[in-house]
């Protein structure tokens, strides 16, 4: 019986939010204290740098493709706006600006990489990511230039860490930004337009949709989350650092696909990829609570993916 | 025969409708052939700049040094060849090398046939690796890029358990014999490695990993095992992930349960260079393997000249969408011309 | 080419052995809501070649899917000779010596021919390796020994033809010297002369001792070859018939009788300016055509499949847009680079595909979002779609043509195929198009509905809307359209309006020079054509096949778009055997 719902597989969804309520519980019961409203919001804080990440991935991966490029974005976008704004919060907005664009810049190259000159996605962002790394490495002299070791603009710095209604305010711009992604994703034409092509993207040509053009805001549109998330990881650790990026690149594409959003593209929504980022991090921190080595994190972690997809992550039939 | 179809064309006999074998053989393997020659470029190029540097040609230690060193990737590209030819995709590369490593840094000690043993050993873990990512797509009917995203975290956690420090040693001897460092012999492995591709290709198995990858359902339909197919797949990529991770300790002589990580990517880079299709069905390990020294190359030319080593990943991700593209103009060209 | 010749062997003679080489007895299977087959029976004797007829939705491909093995069966049971069988798939089914061609060609697109031919049993050295170098001459052998000489075995699957693929599928599985063979369609992608030596083929088979079933539109081939003809009605036999003649067969597969299929053609409103004007355009690189449609005018567009039909239709589309040549819409010179500027308001084109189920809808999405794609702009304010507003519209147009589904949150992959016809119609006319591009829209499609869609066109034309149509029925060319361009090798090589237009005379005007085009199409350059656009080779990789080869009037069924065996008929039966008659006439 094949489970045909339009784009958004509500129970997959709820599967995701049970699991991280799951998670949350499982951690008050081996470590008191580990639900409180505190701890809850601090742990979601970190989940928003994932999820944010997740967004730009989830938009890729509705249409079929995937950002591999990740990790250089991001990591670029740390240094890009620490040596812009020189710690200055003069200088914040226009260093936003910059890092946003570049972020936004990188993901049209990837863009137009897929669409104009055919490379597979998993090639051109791959290719990207080591293109950024050479251009961060090369001209920052591997971070050791002089304006490397600046910090983030305190009002950055501020915009993620400040607390209204006890909650850190990178955590209400998650907020903010699931519930612009959801929905631009359920109610806006684009939205419309991009399960459209992630379902059939020639059914979706002959109706008219410019698949080529909506294909590369998408993957600019992912560039930026990168970036993003960059600027608020450099909020919150103060500095840049090498290899920041590297563990977003695969926990985005898991919290994802734990979500709920098919690897092929067509379903799925950008609620569950929140869902999946919140557990995947609940997840984690619950193994820290627990004392557990860094190899035994590693391999719940595994599992733990492994037992939600086969609970409900099974591709149709094909 | 009244009914024979042999509807020939007005001039010339019915043979020359068809086009000579070796101009299949050309289009057909384009993906290889062009492979090989920018792998003969990329030699070249850097012969032309050693020259440059040094004014003599690469000789013995270079050749040694270069081969010693791409071992470990050409394996690992060979088993990530396969499983993309089933239209899978494997990450866990990297932590099956990481464990194999740490394991090998580990056990390898005391007599010969002990360390024949363990080696062996470990190629069996790695098959059991293998079996498990098989088993979850084959059976779990899972996408294999999630489902090696996730076994690749196991595999690493495993690794950091056996390891969890650098360290280890792996004796001299057995470093001779897998990639002496005095002459290239550890090409005689690549060469059983190509043997064996050949030997693959020419099995049952071989013919239905190609076929899965073309179609699944019509592969399905005239009698393929799919699960079974998979699962051999992913086992015969997770064996030769393992003995990338033997190769790995043997040069470096020491263990690190992190050290393979990286090679996953650049398993899939060796792979896409070497004309394998991330779509399966088309390709060759062959090429695979000329893509992992077409890397190693693109690394030793830019490090001879002189460029800024820190611009490097710059370099070489130019060159791989460079590659794809011009492979992919190319083989329009070639198929375009029937 | 006559009947006498093609008759052969007198088929329907009485075979010694009357032993039932394959059965199904009371079997349903059921996809999705809908019912393909319900308790139907069928039996094939040892030594007869047996017929399969019905129209689309009949289940007739879902019979041959549950003999083949490709498909277990909801209820009820297959037997081969007697004895009740549990088919695990086609493979096993090979096992127990039933080989089947399906309408889904089962070839792999990146090995060779002869590796195509040969798997499974390719020739092996001593240590059971495969001896590749002996794959192409084995193949070669193979191929001469069933008398083709024309296929290369050296050649990709992907690089030949879409006939030749179809042969080589035969081919595989003649070669298994299978005990029952079973045809769904086979000669759909086939010119004459290779039905004809399908054919020699099956009475040599059926003359060893097996049992051949095939299913068919074309009456003039079931006649030929055909002993024993099952009708299937509505997923379950009528009847099985020796002798019976078409118009009887006719009416019993459709159940109604045929005169009342057509509606009347209203006049064409007079003086208006052409809603649409080609001038000078060239479909494949060579000839050059030019055409006009007026307001309130359905033009058709006929002849062999591959001659230009499918880039016409597509540049008219912007997708892509043709070479050379200019369009004028409604007087007005109008540049067309994509569909998104060919839907535009300013110019109205709207294009119905080929194949509705890789080109025309989203399967998984509902109705109301596959209905509303091309005209969100209009929908949304500020980006934001009106929800309201869309419910509003899709509800309307459901219920203006008559769409039978639950709801219009219903995924349209779960509607029968007449009804996701009826859905693709519906968005255009949402959208308002003007000028309507209609590619083969009944194909696949149910009586019923057929009329129901004829109905619907004369009711557009008469509102003002310009109407391009395209179909392989000569029939409904004849019956629906004020006019029809005959198009043959990229030009327009007739133009029929009543009293000369009758199927026959487009027949007539398509195949012109049969021997020299049969000819024409083995070459080199037919080829090409028959291919579609120069050096598109990618198309072929595509979902949706090129046009393929059938004759005129013919059915022509390209290969239906992934079945899986989950749509109904398989989204390749059509009807008309009113176009195999012409056919048939055509040749006395």
């Amino acid at each position: 019986m094949t489970r045909l719902l339009p784009s958004v597989n509500a129970l997959r969804v709820l599967a995701a939010y049970g699991a991280a309520v799951l998670l949350f519980v499982i951690g008050e019961w081996v470590h008191p204290g580990f639900a409180s409203f505190g701890s809850v919001t601090s742990i979601l804080l970190v989940a928003s740098f994932v999820g944010l990440v997740a967004a730009g991935q989830c938009f890729v991966i509705l249409i079929g493709g995937i950002d591999l490029s990740v990790p250089w974005v991001l990591n670029a976008a740390a240094i890009l706006l620490v040596t812009t704004s020189l710690g200055e919060d003069g200088r914040a907005l226009y260093a936003v600006a910059a890092t946003l664009g570049m972020g936004a810049l990188a993901g049209l190259a990837n863009g137009i990489g897929v669409v104009w000159f055919g490379v597979p996605a998993v090639v051109m962002t791959l290719a990207m990511n080591g293109i950024i790394e050479g251009l961060a490495l090369g001209l920052s002299g591997g971070m050791t230039c002089s304006t490397c070791a600046s910090y983030a603009p305190p009002v950055i710095a501020a915009a993620v860490h400040d607390v209204w209604l006890g909650i850190p305010a990178a955590l209400w711009l998650w907020l903010a930004v699931i519930a612009v992604v959801s929905f631009v994703l359920s109610l806006t034409r684009f939205g419309r337009v991009t399960y459209a092509i992630g379902n059939n993207a020639r059914a979706a040509y002959l109706a008219g949709i410019n698949v080529n053009l909506t294909t590369v805001g998408l993957y600019a549109l992912s560039g930026l989350f990168s970036a993003m998330a960059g600027i608020l990881l450099v909020g919150f650790g103060g500095q840049a650092s090498l290899g920041m990026g590297t563990p977003y690149l695969f926990q985005s594409i898991a919290a994802v696909v734990i979500g709920g959003v098919s690897i092929l593209g067509g379903s799925g929504s950008y609620l569950g990829a929140a869902a999946g980022a919140a557990s995947l991090t609940a997840l984690v921190s619950v193994l820290l609570a627990l004392n557990m080595p860094d190899y035994g994190r590693s391999i719940i972690y595994g599992v733990v993916i492994l037992a939600l997809l086969l609970l409900y992550g099974r591709e149709q039939r094909e | 025969m009244p009914s024979d179809l042999a509807i020939r064309p007005h001039a010339g006999p019915a043979a020359a409708r068809c086009r000579p074998p070796i101009a299949h053989a050309l289009g057909q393997n384009a993906g290889l052939i062009l492979a090989a020659v920018i792998l003969l470029l990329c030699i070249a190029g850097f012969a032309a700049m050693f020259w440059l540097q040094q004014q003599r040609l690469p000789g013995n230690f270079e050749i040694t040094s270069t081969v010693n060193n791409t071992m470990p990737l050409a394996l690992a590209a060979v088993g990530q060849s396969i499983v993309v030819l089933t239209r899978g995709i494997d990450l866990s590369v990297g932590g099956v090398i990481d464990l194999t490593n740490a394991l090998a840094a580990i056990w390898l000690t005391g007599s010969v046939l002990h360390m024949a043993g363990v080696s062996v050993l470990i190629v069996l873990i790695g098959a059991v690796a293998g079996l498990f990512n098989g088993l979850l797509v084959g059976l779990g009917r899972l996408q294999p890029i999630v489902v090696t995203l996730a076994t690749l975290s196991i595999f690493q956690g495993l690794a950091i358990r056996v390891l969890p420090q650098p360290g280890g040693a792996v004796p001299p001897g057995y470093t001779d014999v897998l990639v002496n460092p005095n002459q290239p012999t550890a090409l005689v492995f690549l060469v059983i490695a190509v043997a064996g591709w050949m030997a693959l290709r020419r099995s049952r198995l071989g013919v239905g990993i190609f076929a899965i990858g073309n179609d699944e359902s019509s592969a399905v339909a005239l009698g393929v095992n799919a699960m079974r197919t998979k699962i051999a797949a992913y086992m015969i990529g997770g064996a030769l992930y393992a003995l990338a991770g033997l190769f790995l300790a043997a040069n470096a002589t020491a263990g690190d349960a992190t050290t393979g990580d990286g090679y996953t990517l650049s398993s899939i880079v060796a792979v896409v260079l070497g004309g394998v299709n991330l779509f399966g069905g088309r390709g060759s390990a062959v090429g695979a393997i000329c893509g992992a020294f077409i890397t190693t190359m693109i690394v030793n030319i830019l490090f001879f000249s002189h460029i800024n080593p820190l611009y490097q990943s710059f370099y070489e991700g130019l060159f791989l969408v460079i590659a794809v593209v011009f492979g992919a103009l190319i083989g329009r060209l070639v198929r375009g011309r029937r | 080419m006559t009947e006498a010749a093609l008759r052969g062997m007198d088929a329907s003679a009485s075979p010694p052995d009357q032993a039932t080489a394959v059965a199904a007895i009371k079997v349903s299977k059921s996809f999705g809501g809908v019912r393909a087959l319900r308790t139907a029976s069928f039996a094939a004797r040892a030594g007869e070649v047996h017929a399969l007829v019905g129209e689309n939705g009949a289940g007739k491909s879902t019979l041959i899917k549950l003999l083949g093995g490709r498909l277990p069966p909801d209820s009820g049971t297959i037997e081969r000779a007697g004895q009740p069988l549990r088919l695990a798939g086609p493979a096993d089914a090979a096992a127990h010596g039933i080989g089947t061609v399906f309408q889904e060609l089962t070839l792999l697109p990146w090995l060779t021919v002869a590796e195509n031919l040969l798997i499974g049993r390719e020739p092996r050295s001593g240590l059971g390796l495969i001896r590749r170098a002996r794959l192409a001459p084995q193949a070669e052998a193979m191929l001469a020994g069933l008398g083709i000489h024309h296929i290369d075995p050296r050649a990709l699957a992907a690089d030949i033809s879409l006939a030749e693929r179809q042969i080589i599928e035969i081919v595989r599985v003649l070669i298994r010297q299978p005990r029952v063979l079973l045809l769904d369609e086979p000669t759909s992608s086939l010119v004459e002369r290779e039905v004809e030596w399908l054919f020699a083929r099956i009475r040599e088979l059926a003359a060893q001792g097996s049992a051949v079933v095939f299913t068919s539109h074309r009456w003039k081939e079931i006649a030929s070859i055909a002993g024993r003809i099952t009708i299937f009605r509505n997923g379950a036999e009528v009847g099985t018939f020796t002798g019976i003649d078409e118009a009887e067969a006719i009416t019993l597969m459709t159940g109604q009788h045929v005169a009342t299929l057509y509606p009347a053609r209203a006049p064409i409103p007079s003086g208006a300016s052409p809603a649409l004007e080609l001038t000078d355009a060239s479909v494949n690189g060579g000839a050059r055509i030019s055409l006009a449609l007026a307001a309130g005018e359905i033009l058709g567009v006929g002849g062999l499949a591959g001659q230009g039909h499918r880039e016409l239709f597509l540049g008219l589309f912007g997708a892509p847009p043709l070479r050379h040549g200019s369009i004028r819409i409604g007087g007005k010179p109008a540049r067309i680079a994509s569909p998104a500027d060919a839907i535009h308001a300013s110019l109205g084109i709207a294009l119905v595909p080929e194949d509705r189920k890789s080109e025309g809808l989203l399967l998984p999405l509902p109705v109301r979002d596959n209905l509303t794609l091309p005209i969100l702009s209009h929908l949304s304010r500020l980006g934001v779609i009106r929800g309201a507003v869309e419910r509003r519209m899709s509800r309307e147009m459901i219920q203006r043509l008559g769409i039978r589904t639950p709801s219009a949150a219903q995924p349209v992959g779960a509607l029968s195929g007449g009804n996701q016809q009826k859905v693709l119609v519906g968005r255009w006319l949402l959208a308002e198009s003007r000028i309507l591009l209609l590619y083969d829209v009944t194909r696949g499609v149910d009586i019923a509905t057929k009329h129901e869609i004829y109905e619907l066109m004369m009711r557009l034309a008469a509102e003002g809307k310009a109407i391009l149509f395209y179909s392989s029925d000569t029939e409904e060319l004849a019956q629906l359209c004020h006019r029809v361009l005959v198009l043959r090798d990229g030009r327009i090589a007739a133009e029929l309006t009543p009293p000369a237009l009758t199927a026959e005379a487009i027949v007539a005007a398509a195949l012109h020079d049969a021997d020299s085009d049969n000819a024409a199409i083995r070459g080199a350059t037919g080829d090409d054509a028959a291919r579609g656009a120069a050096g598109d080779n990618e198309a072929r990789d595509a979902v949706h096949d090129e046009a393929t080869r059938g004759a005129v009037g013919g059915n022509i069924t390209a290969r239906g778009a992934d079945g899986g065996g989950t749509m109904r008929g398989a989204g390749g039966d059509s009807v008309a055997m009113r176009g195999a008659r012409t056919r048939g006439t055509h040749a006395e």
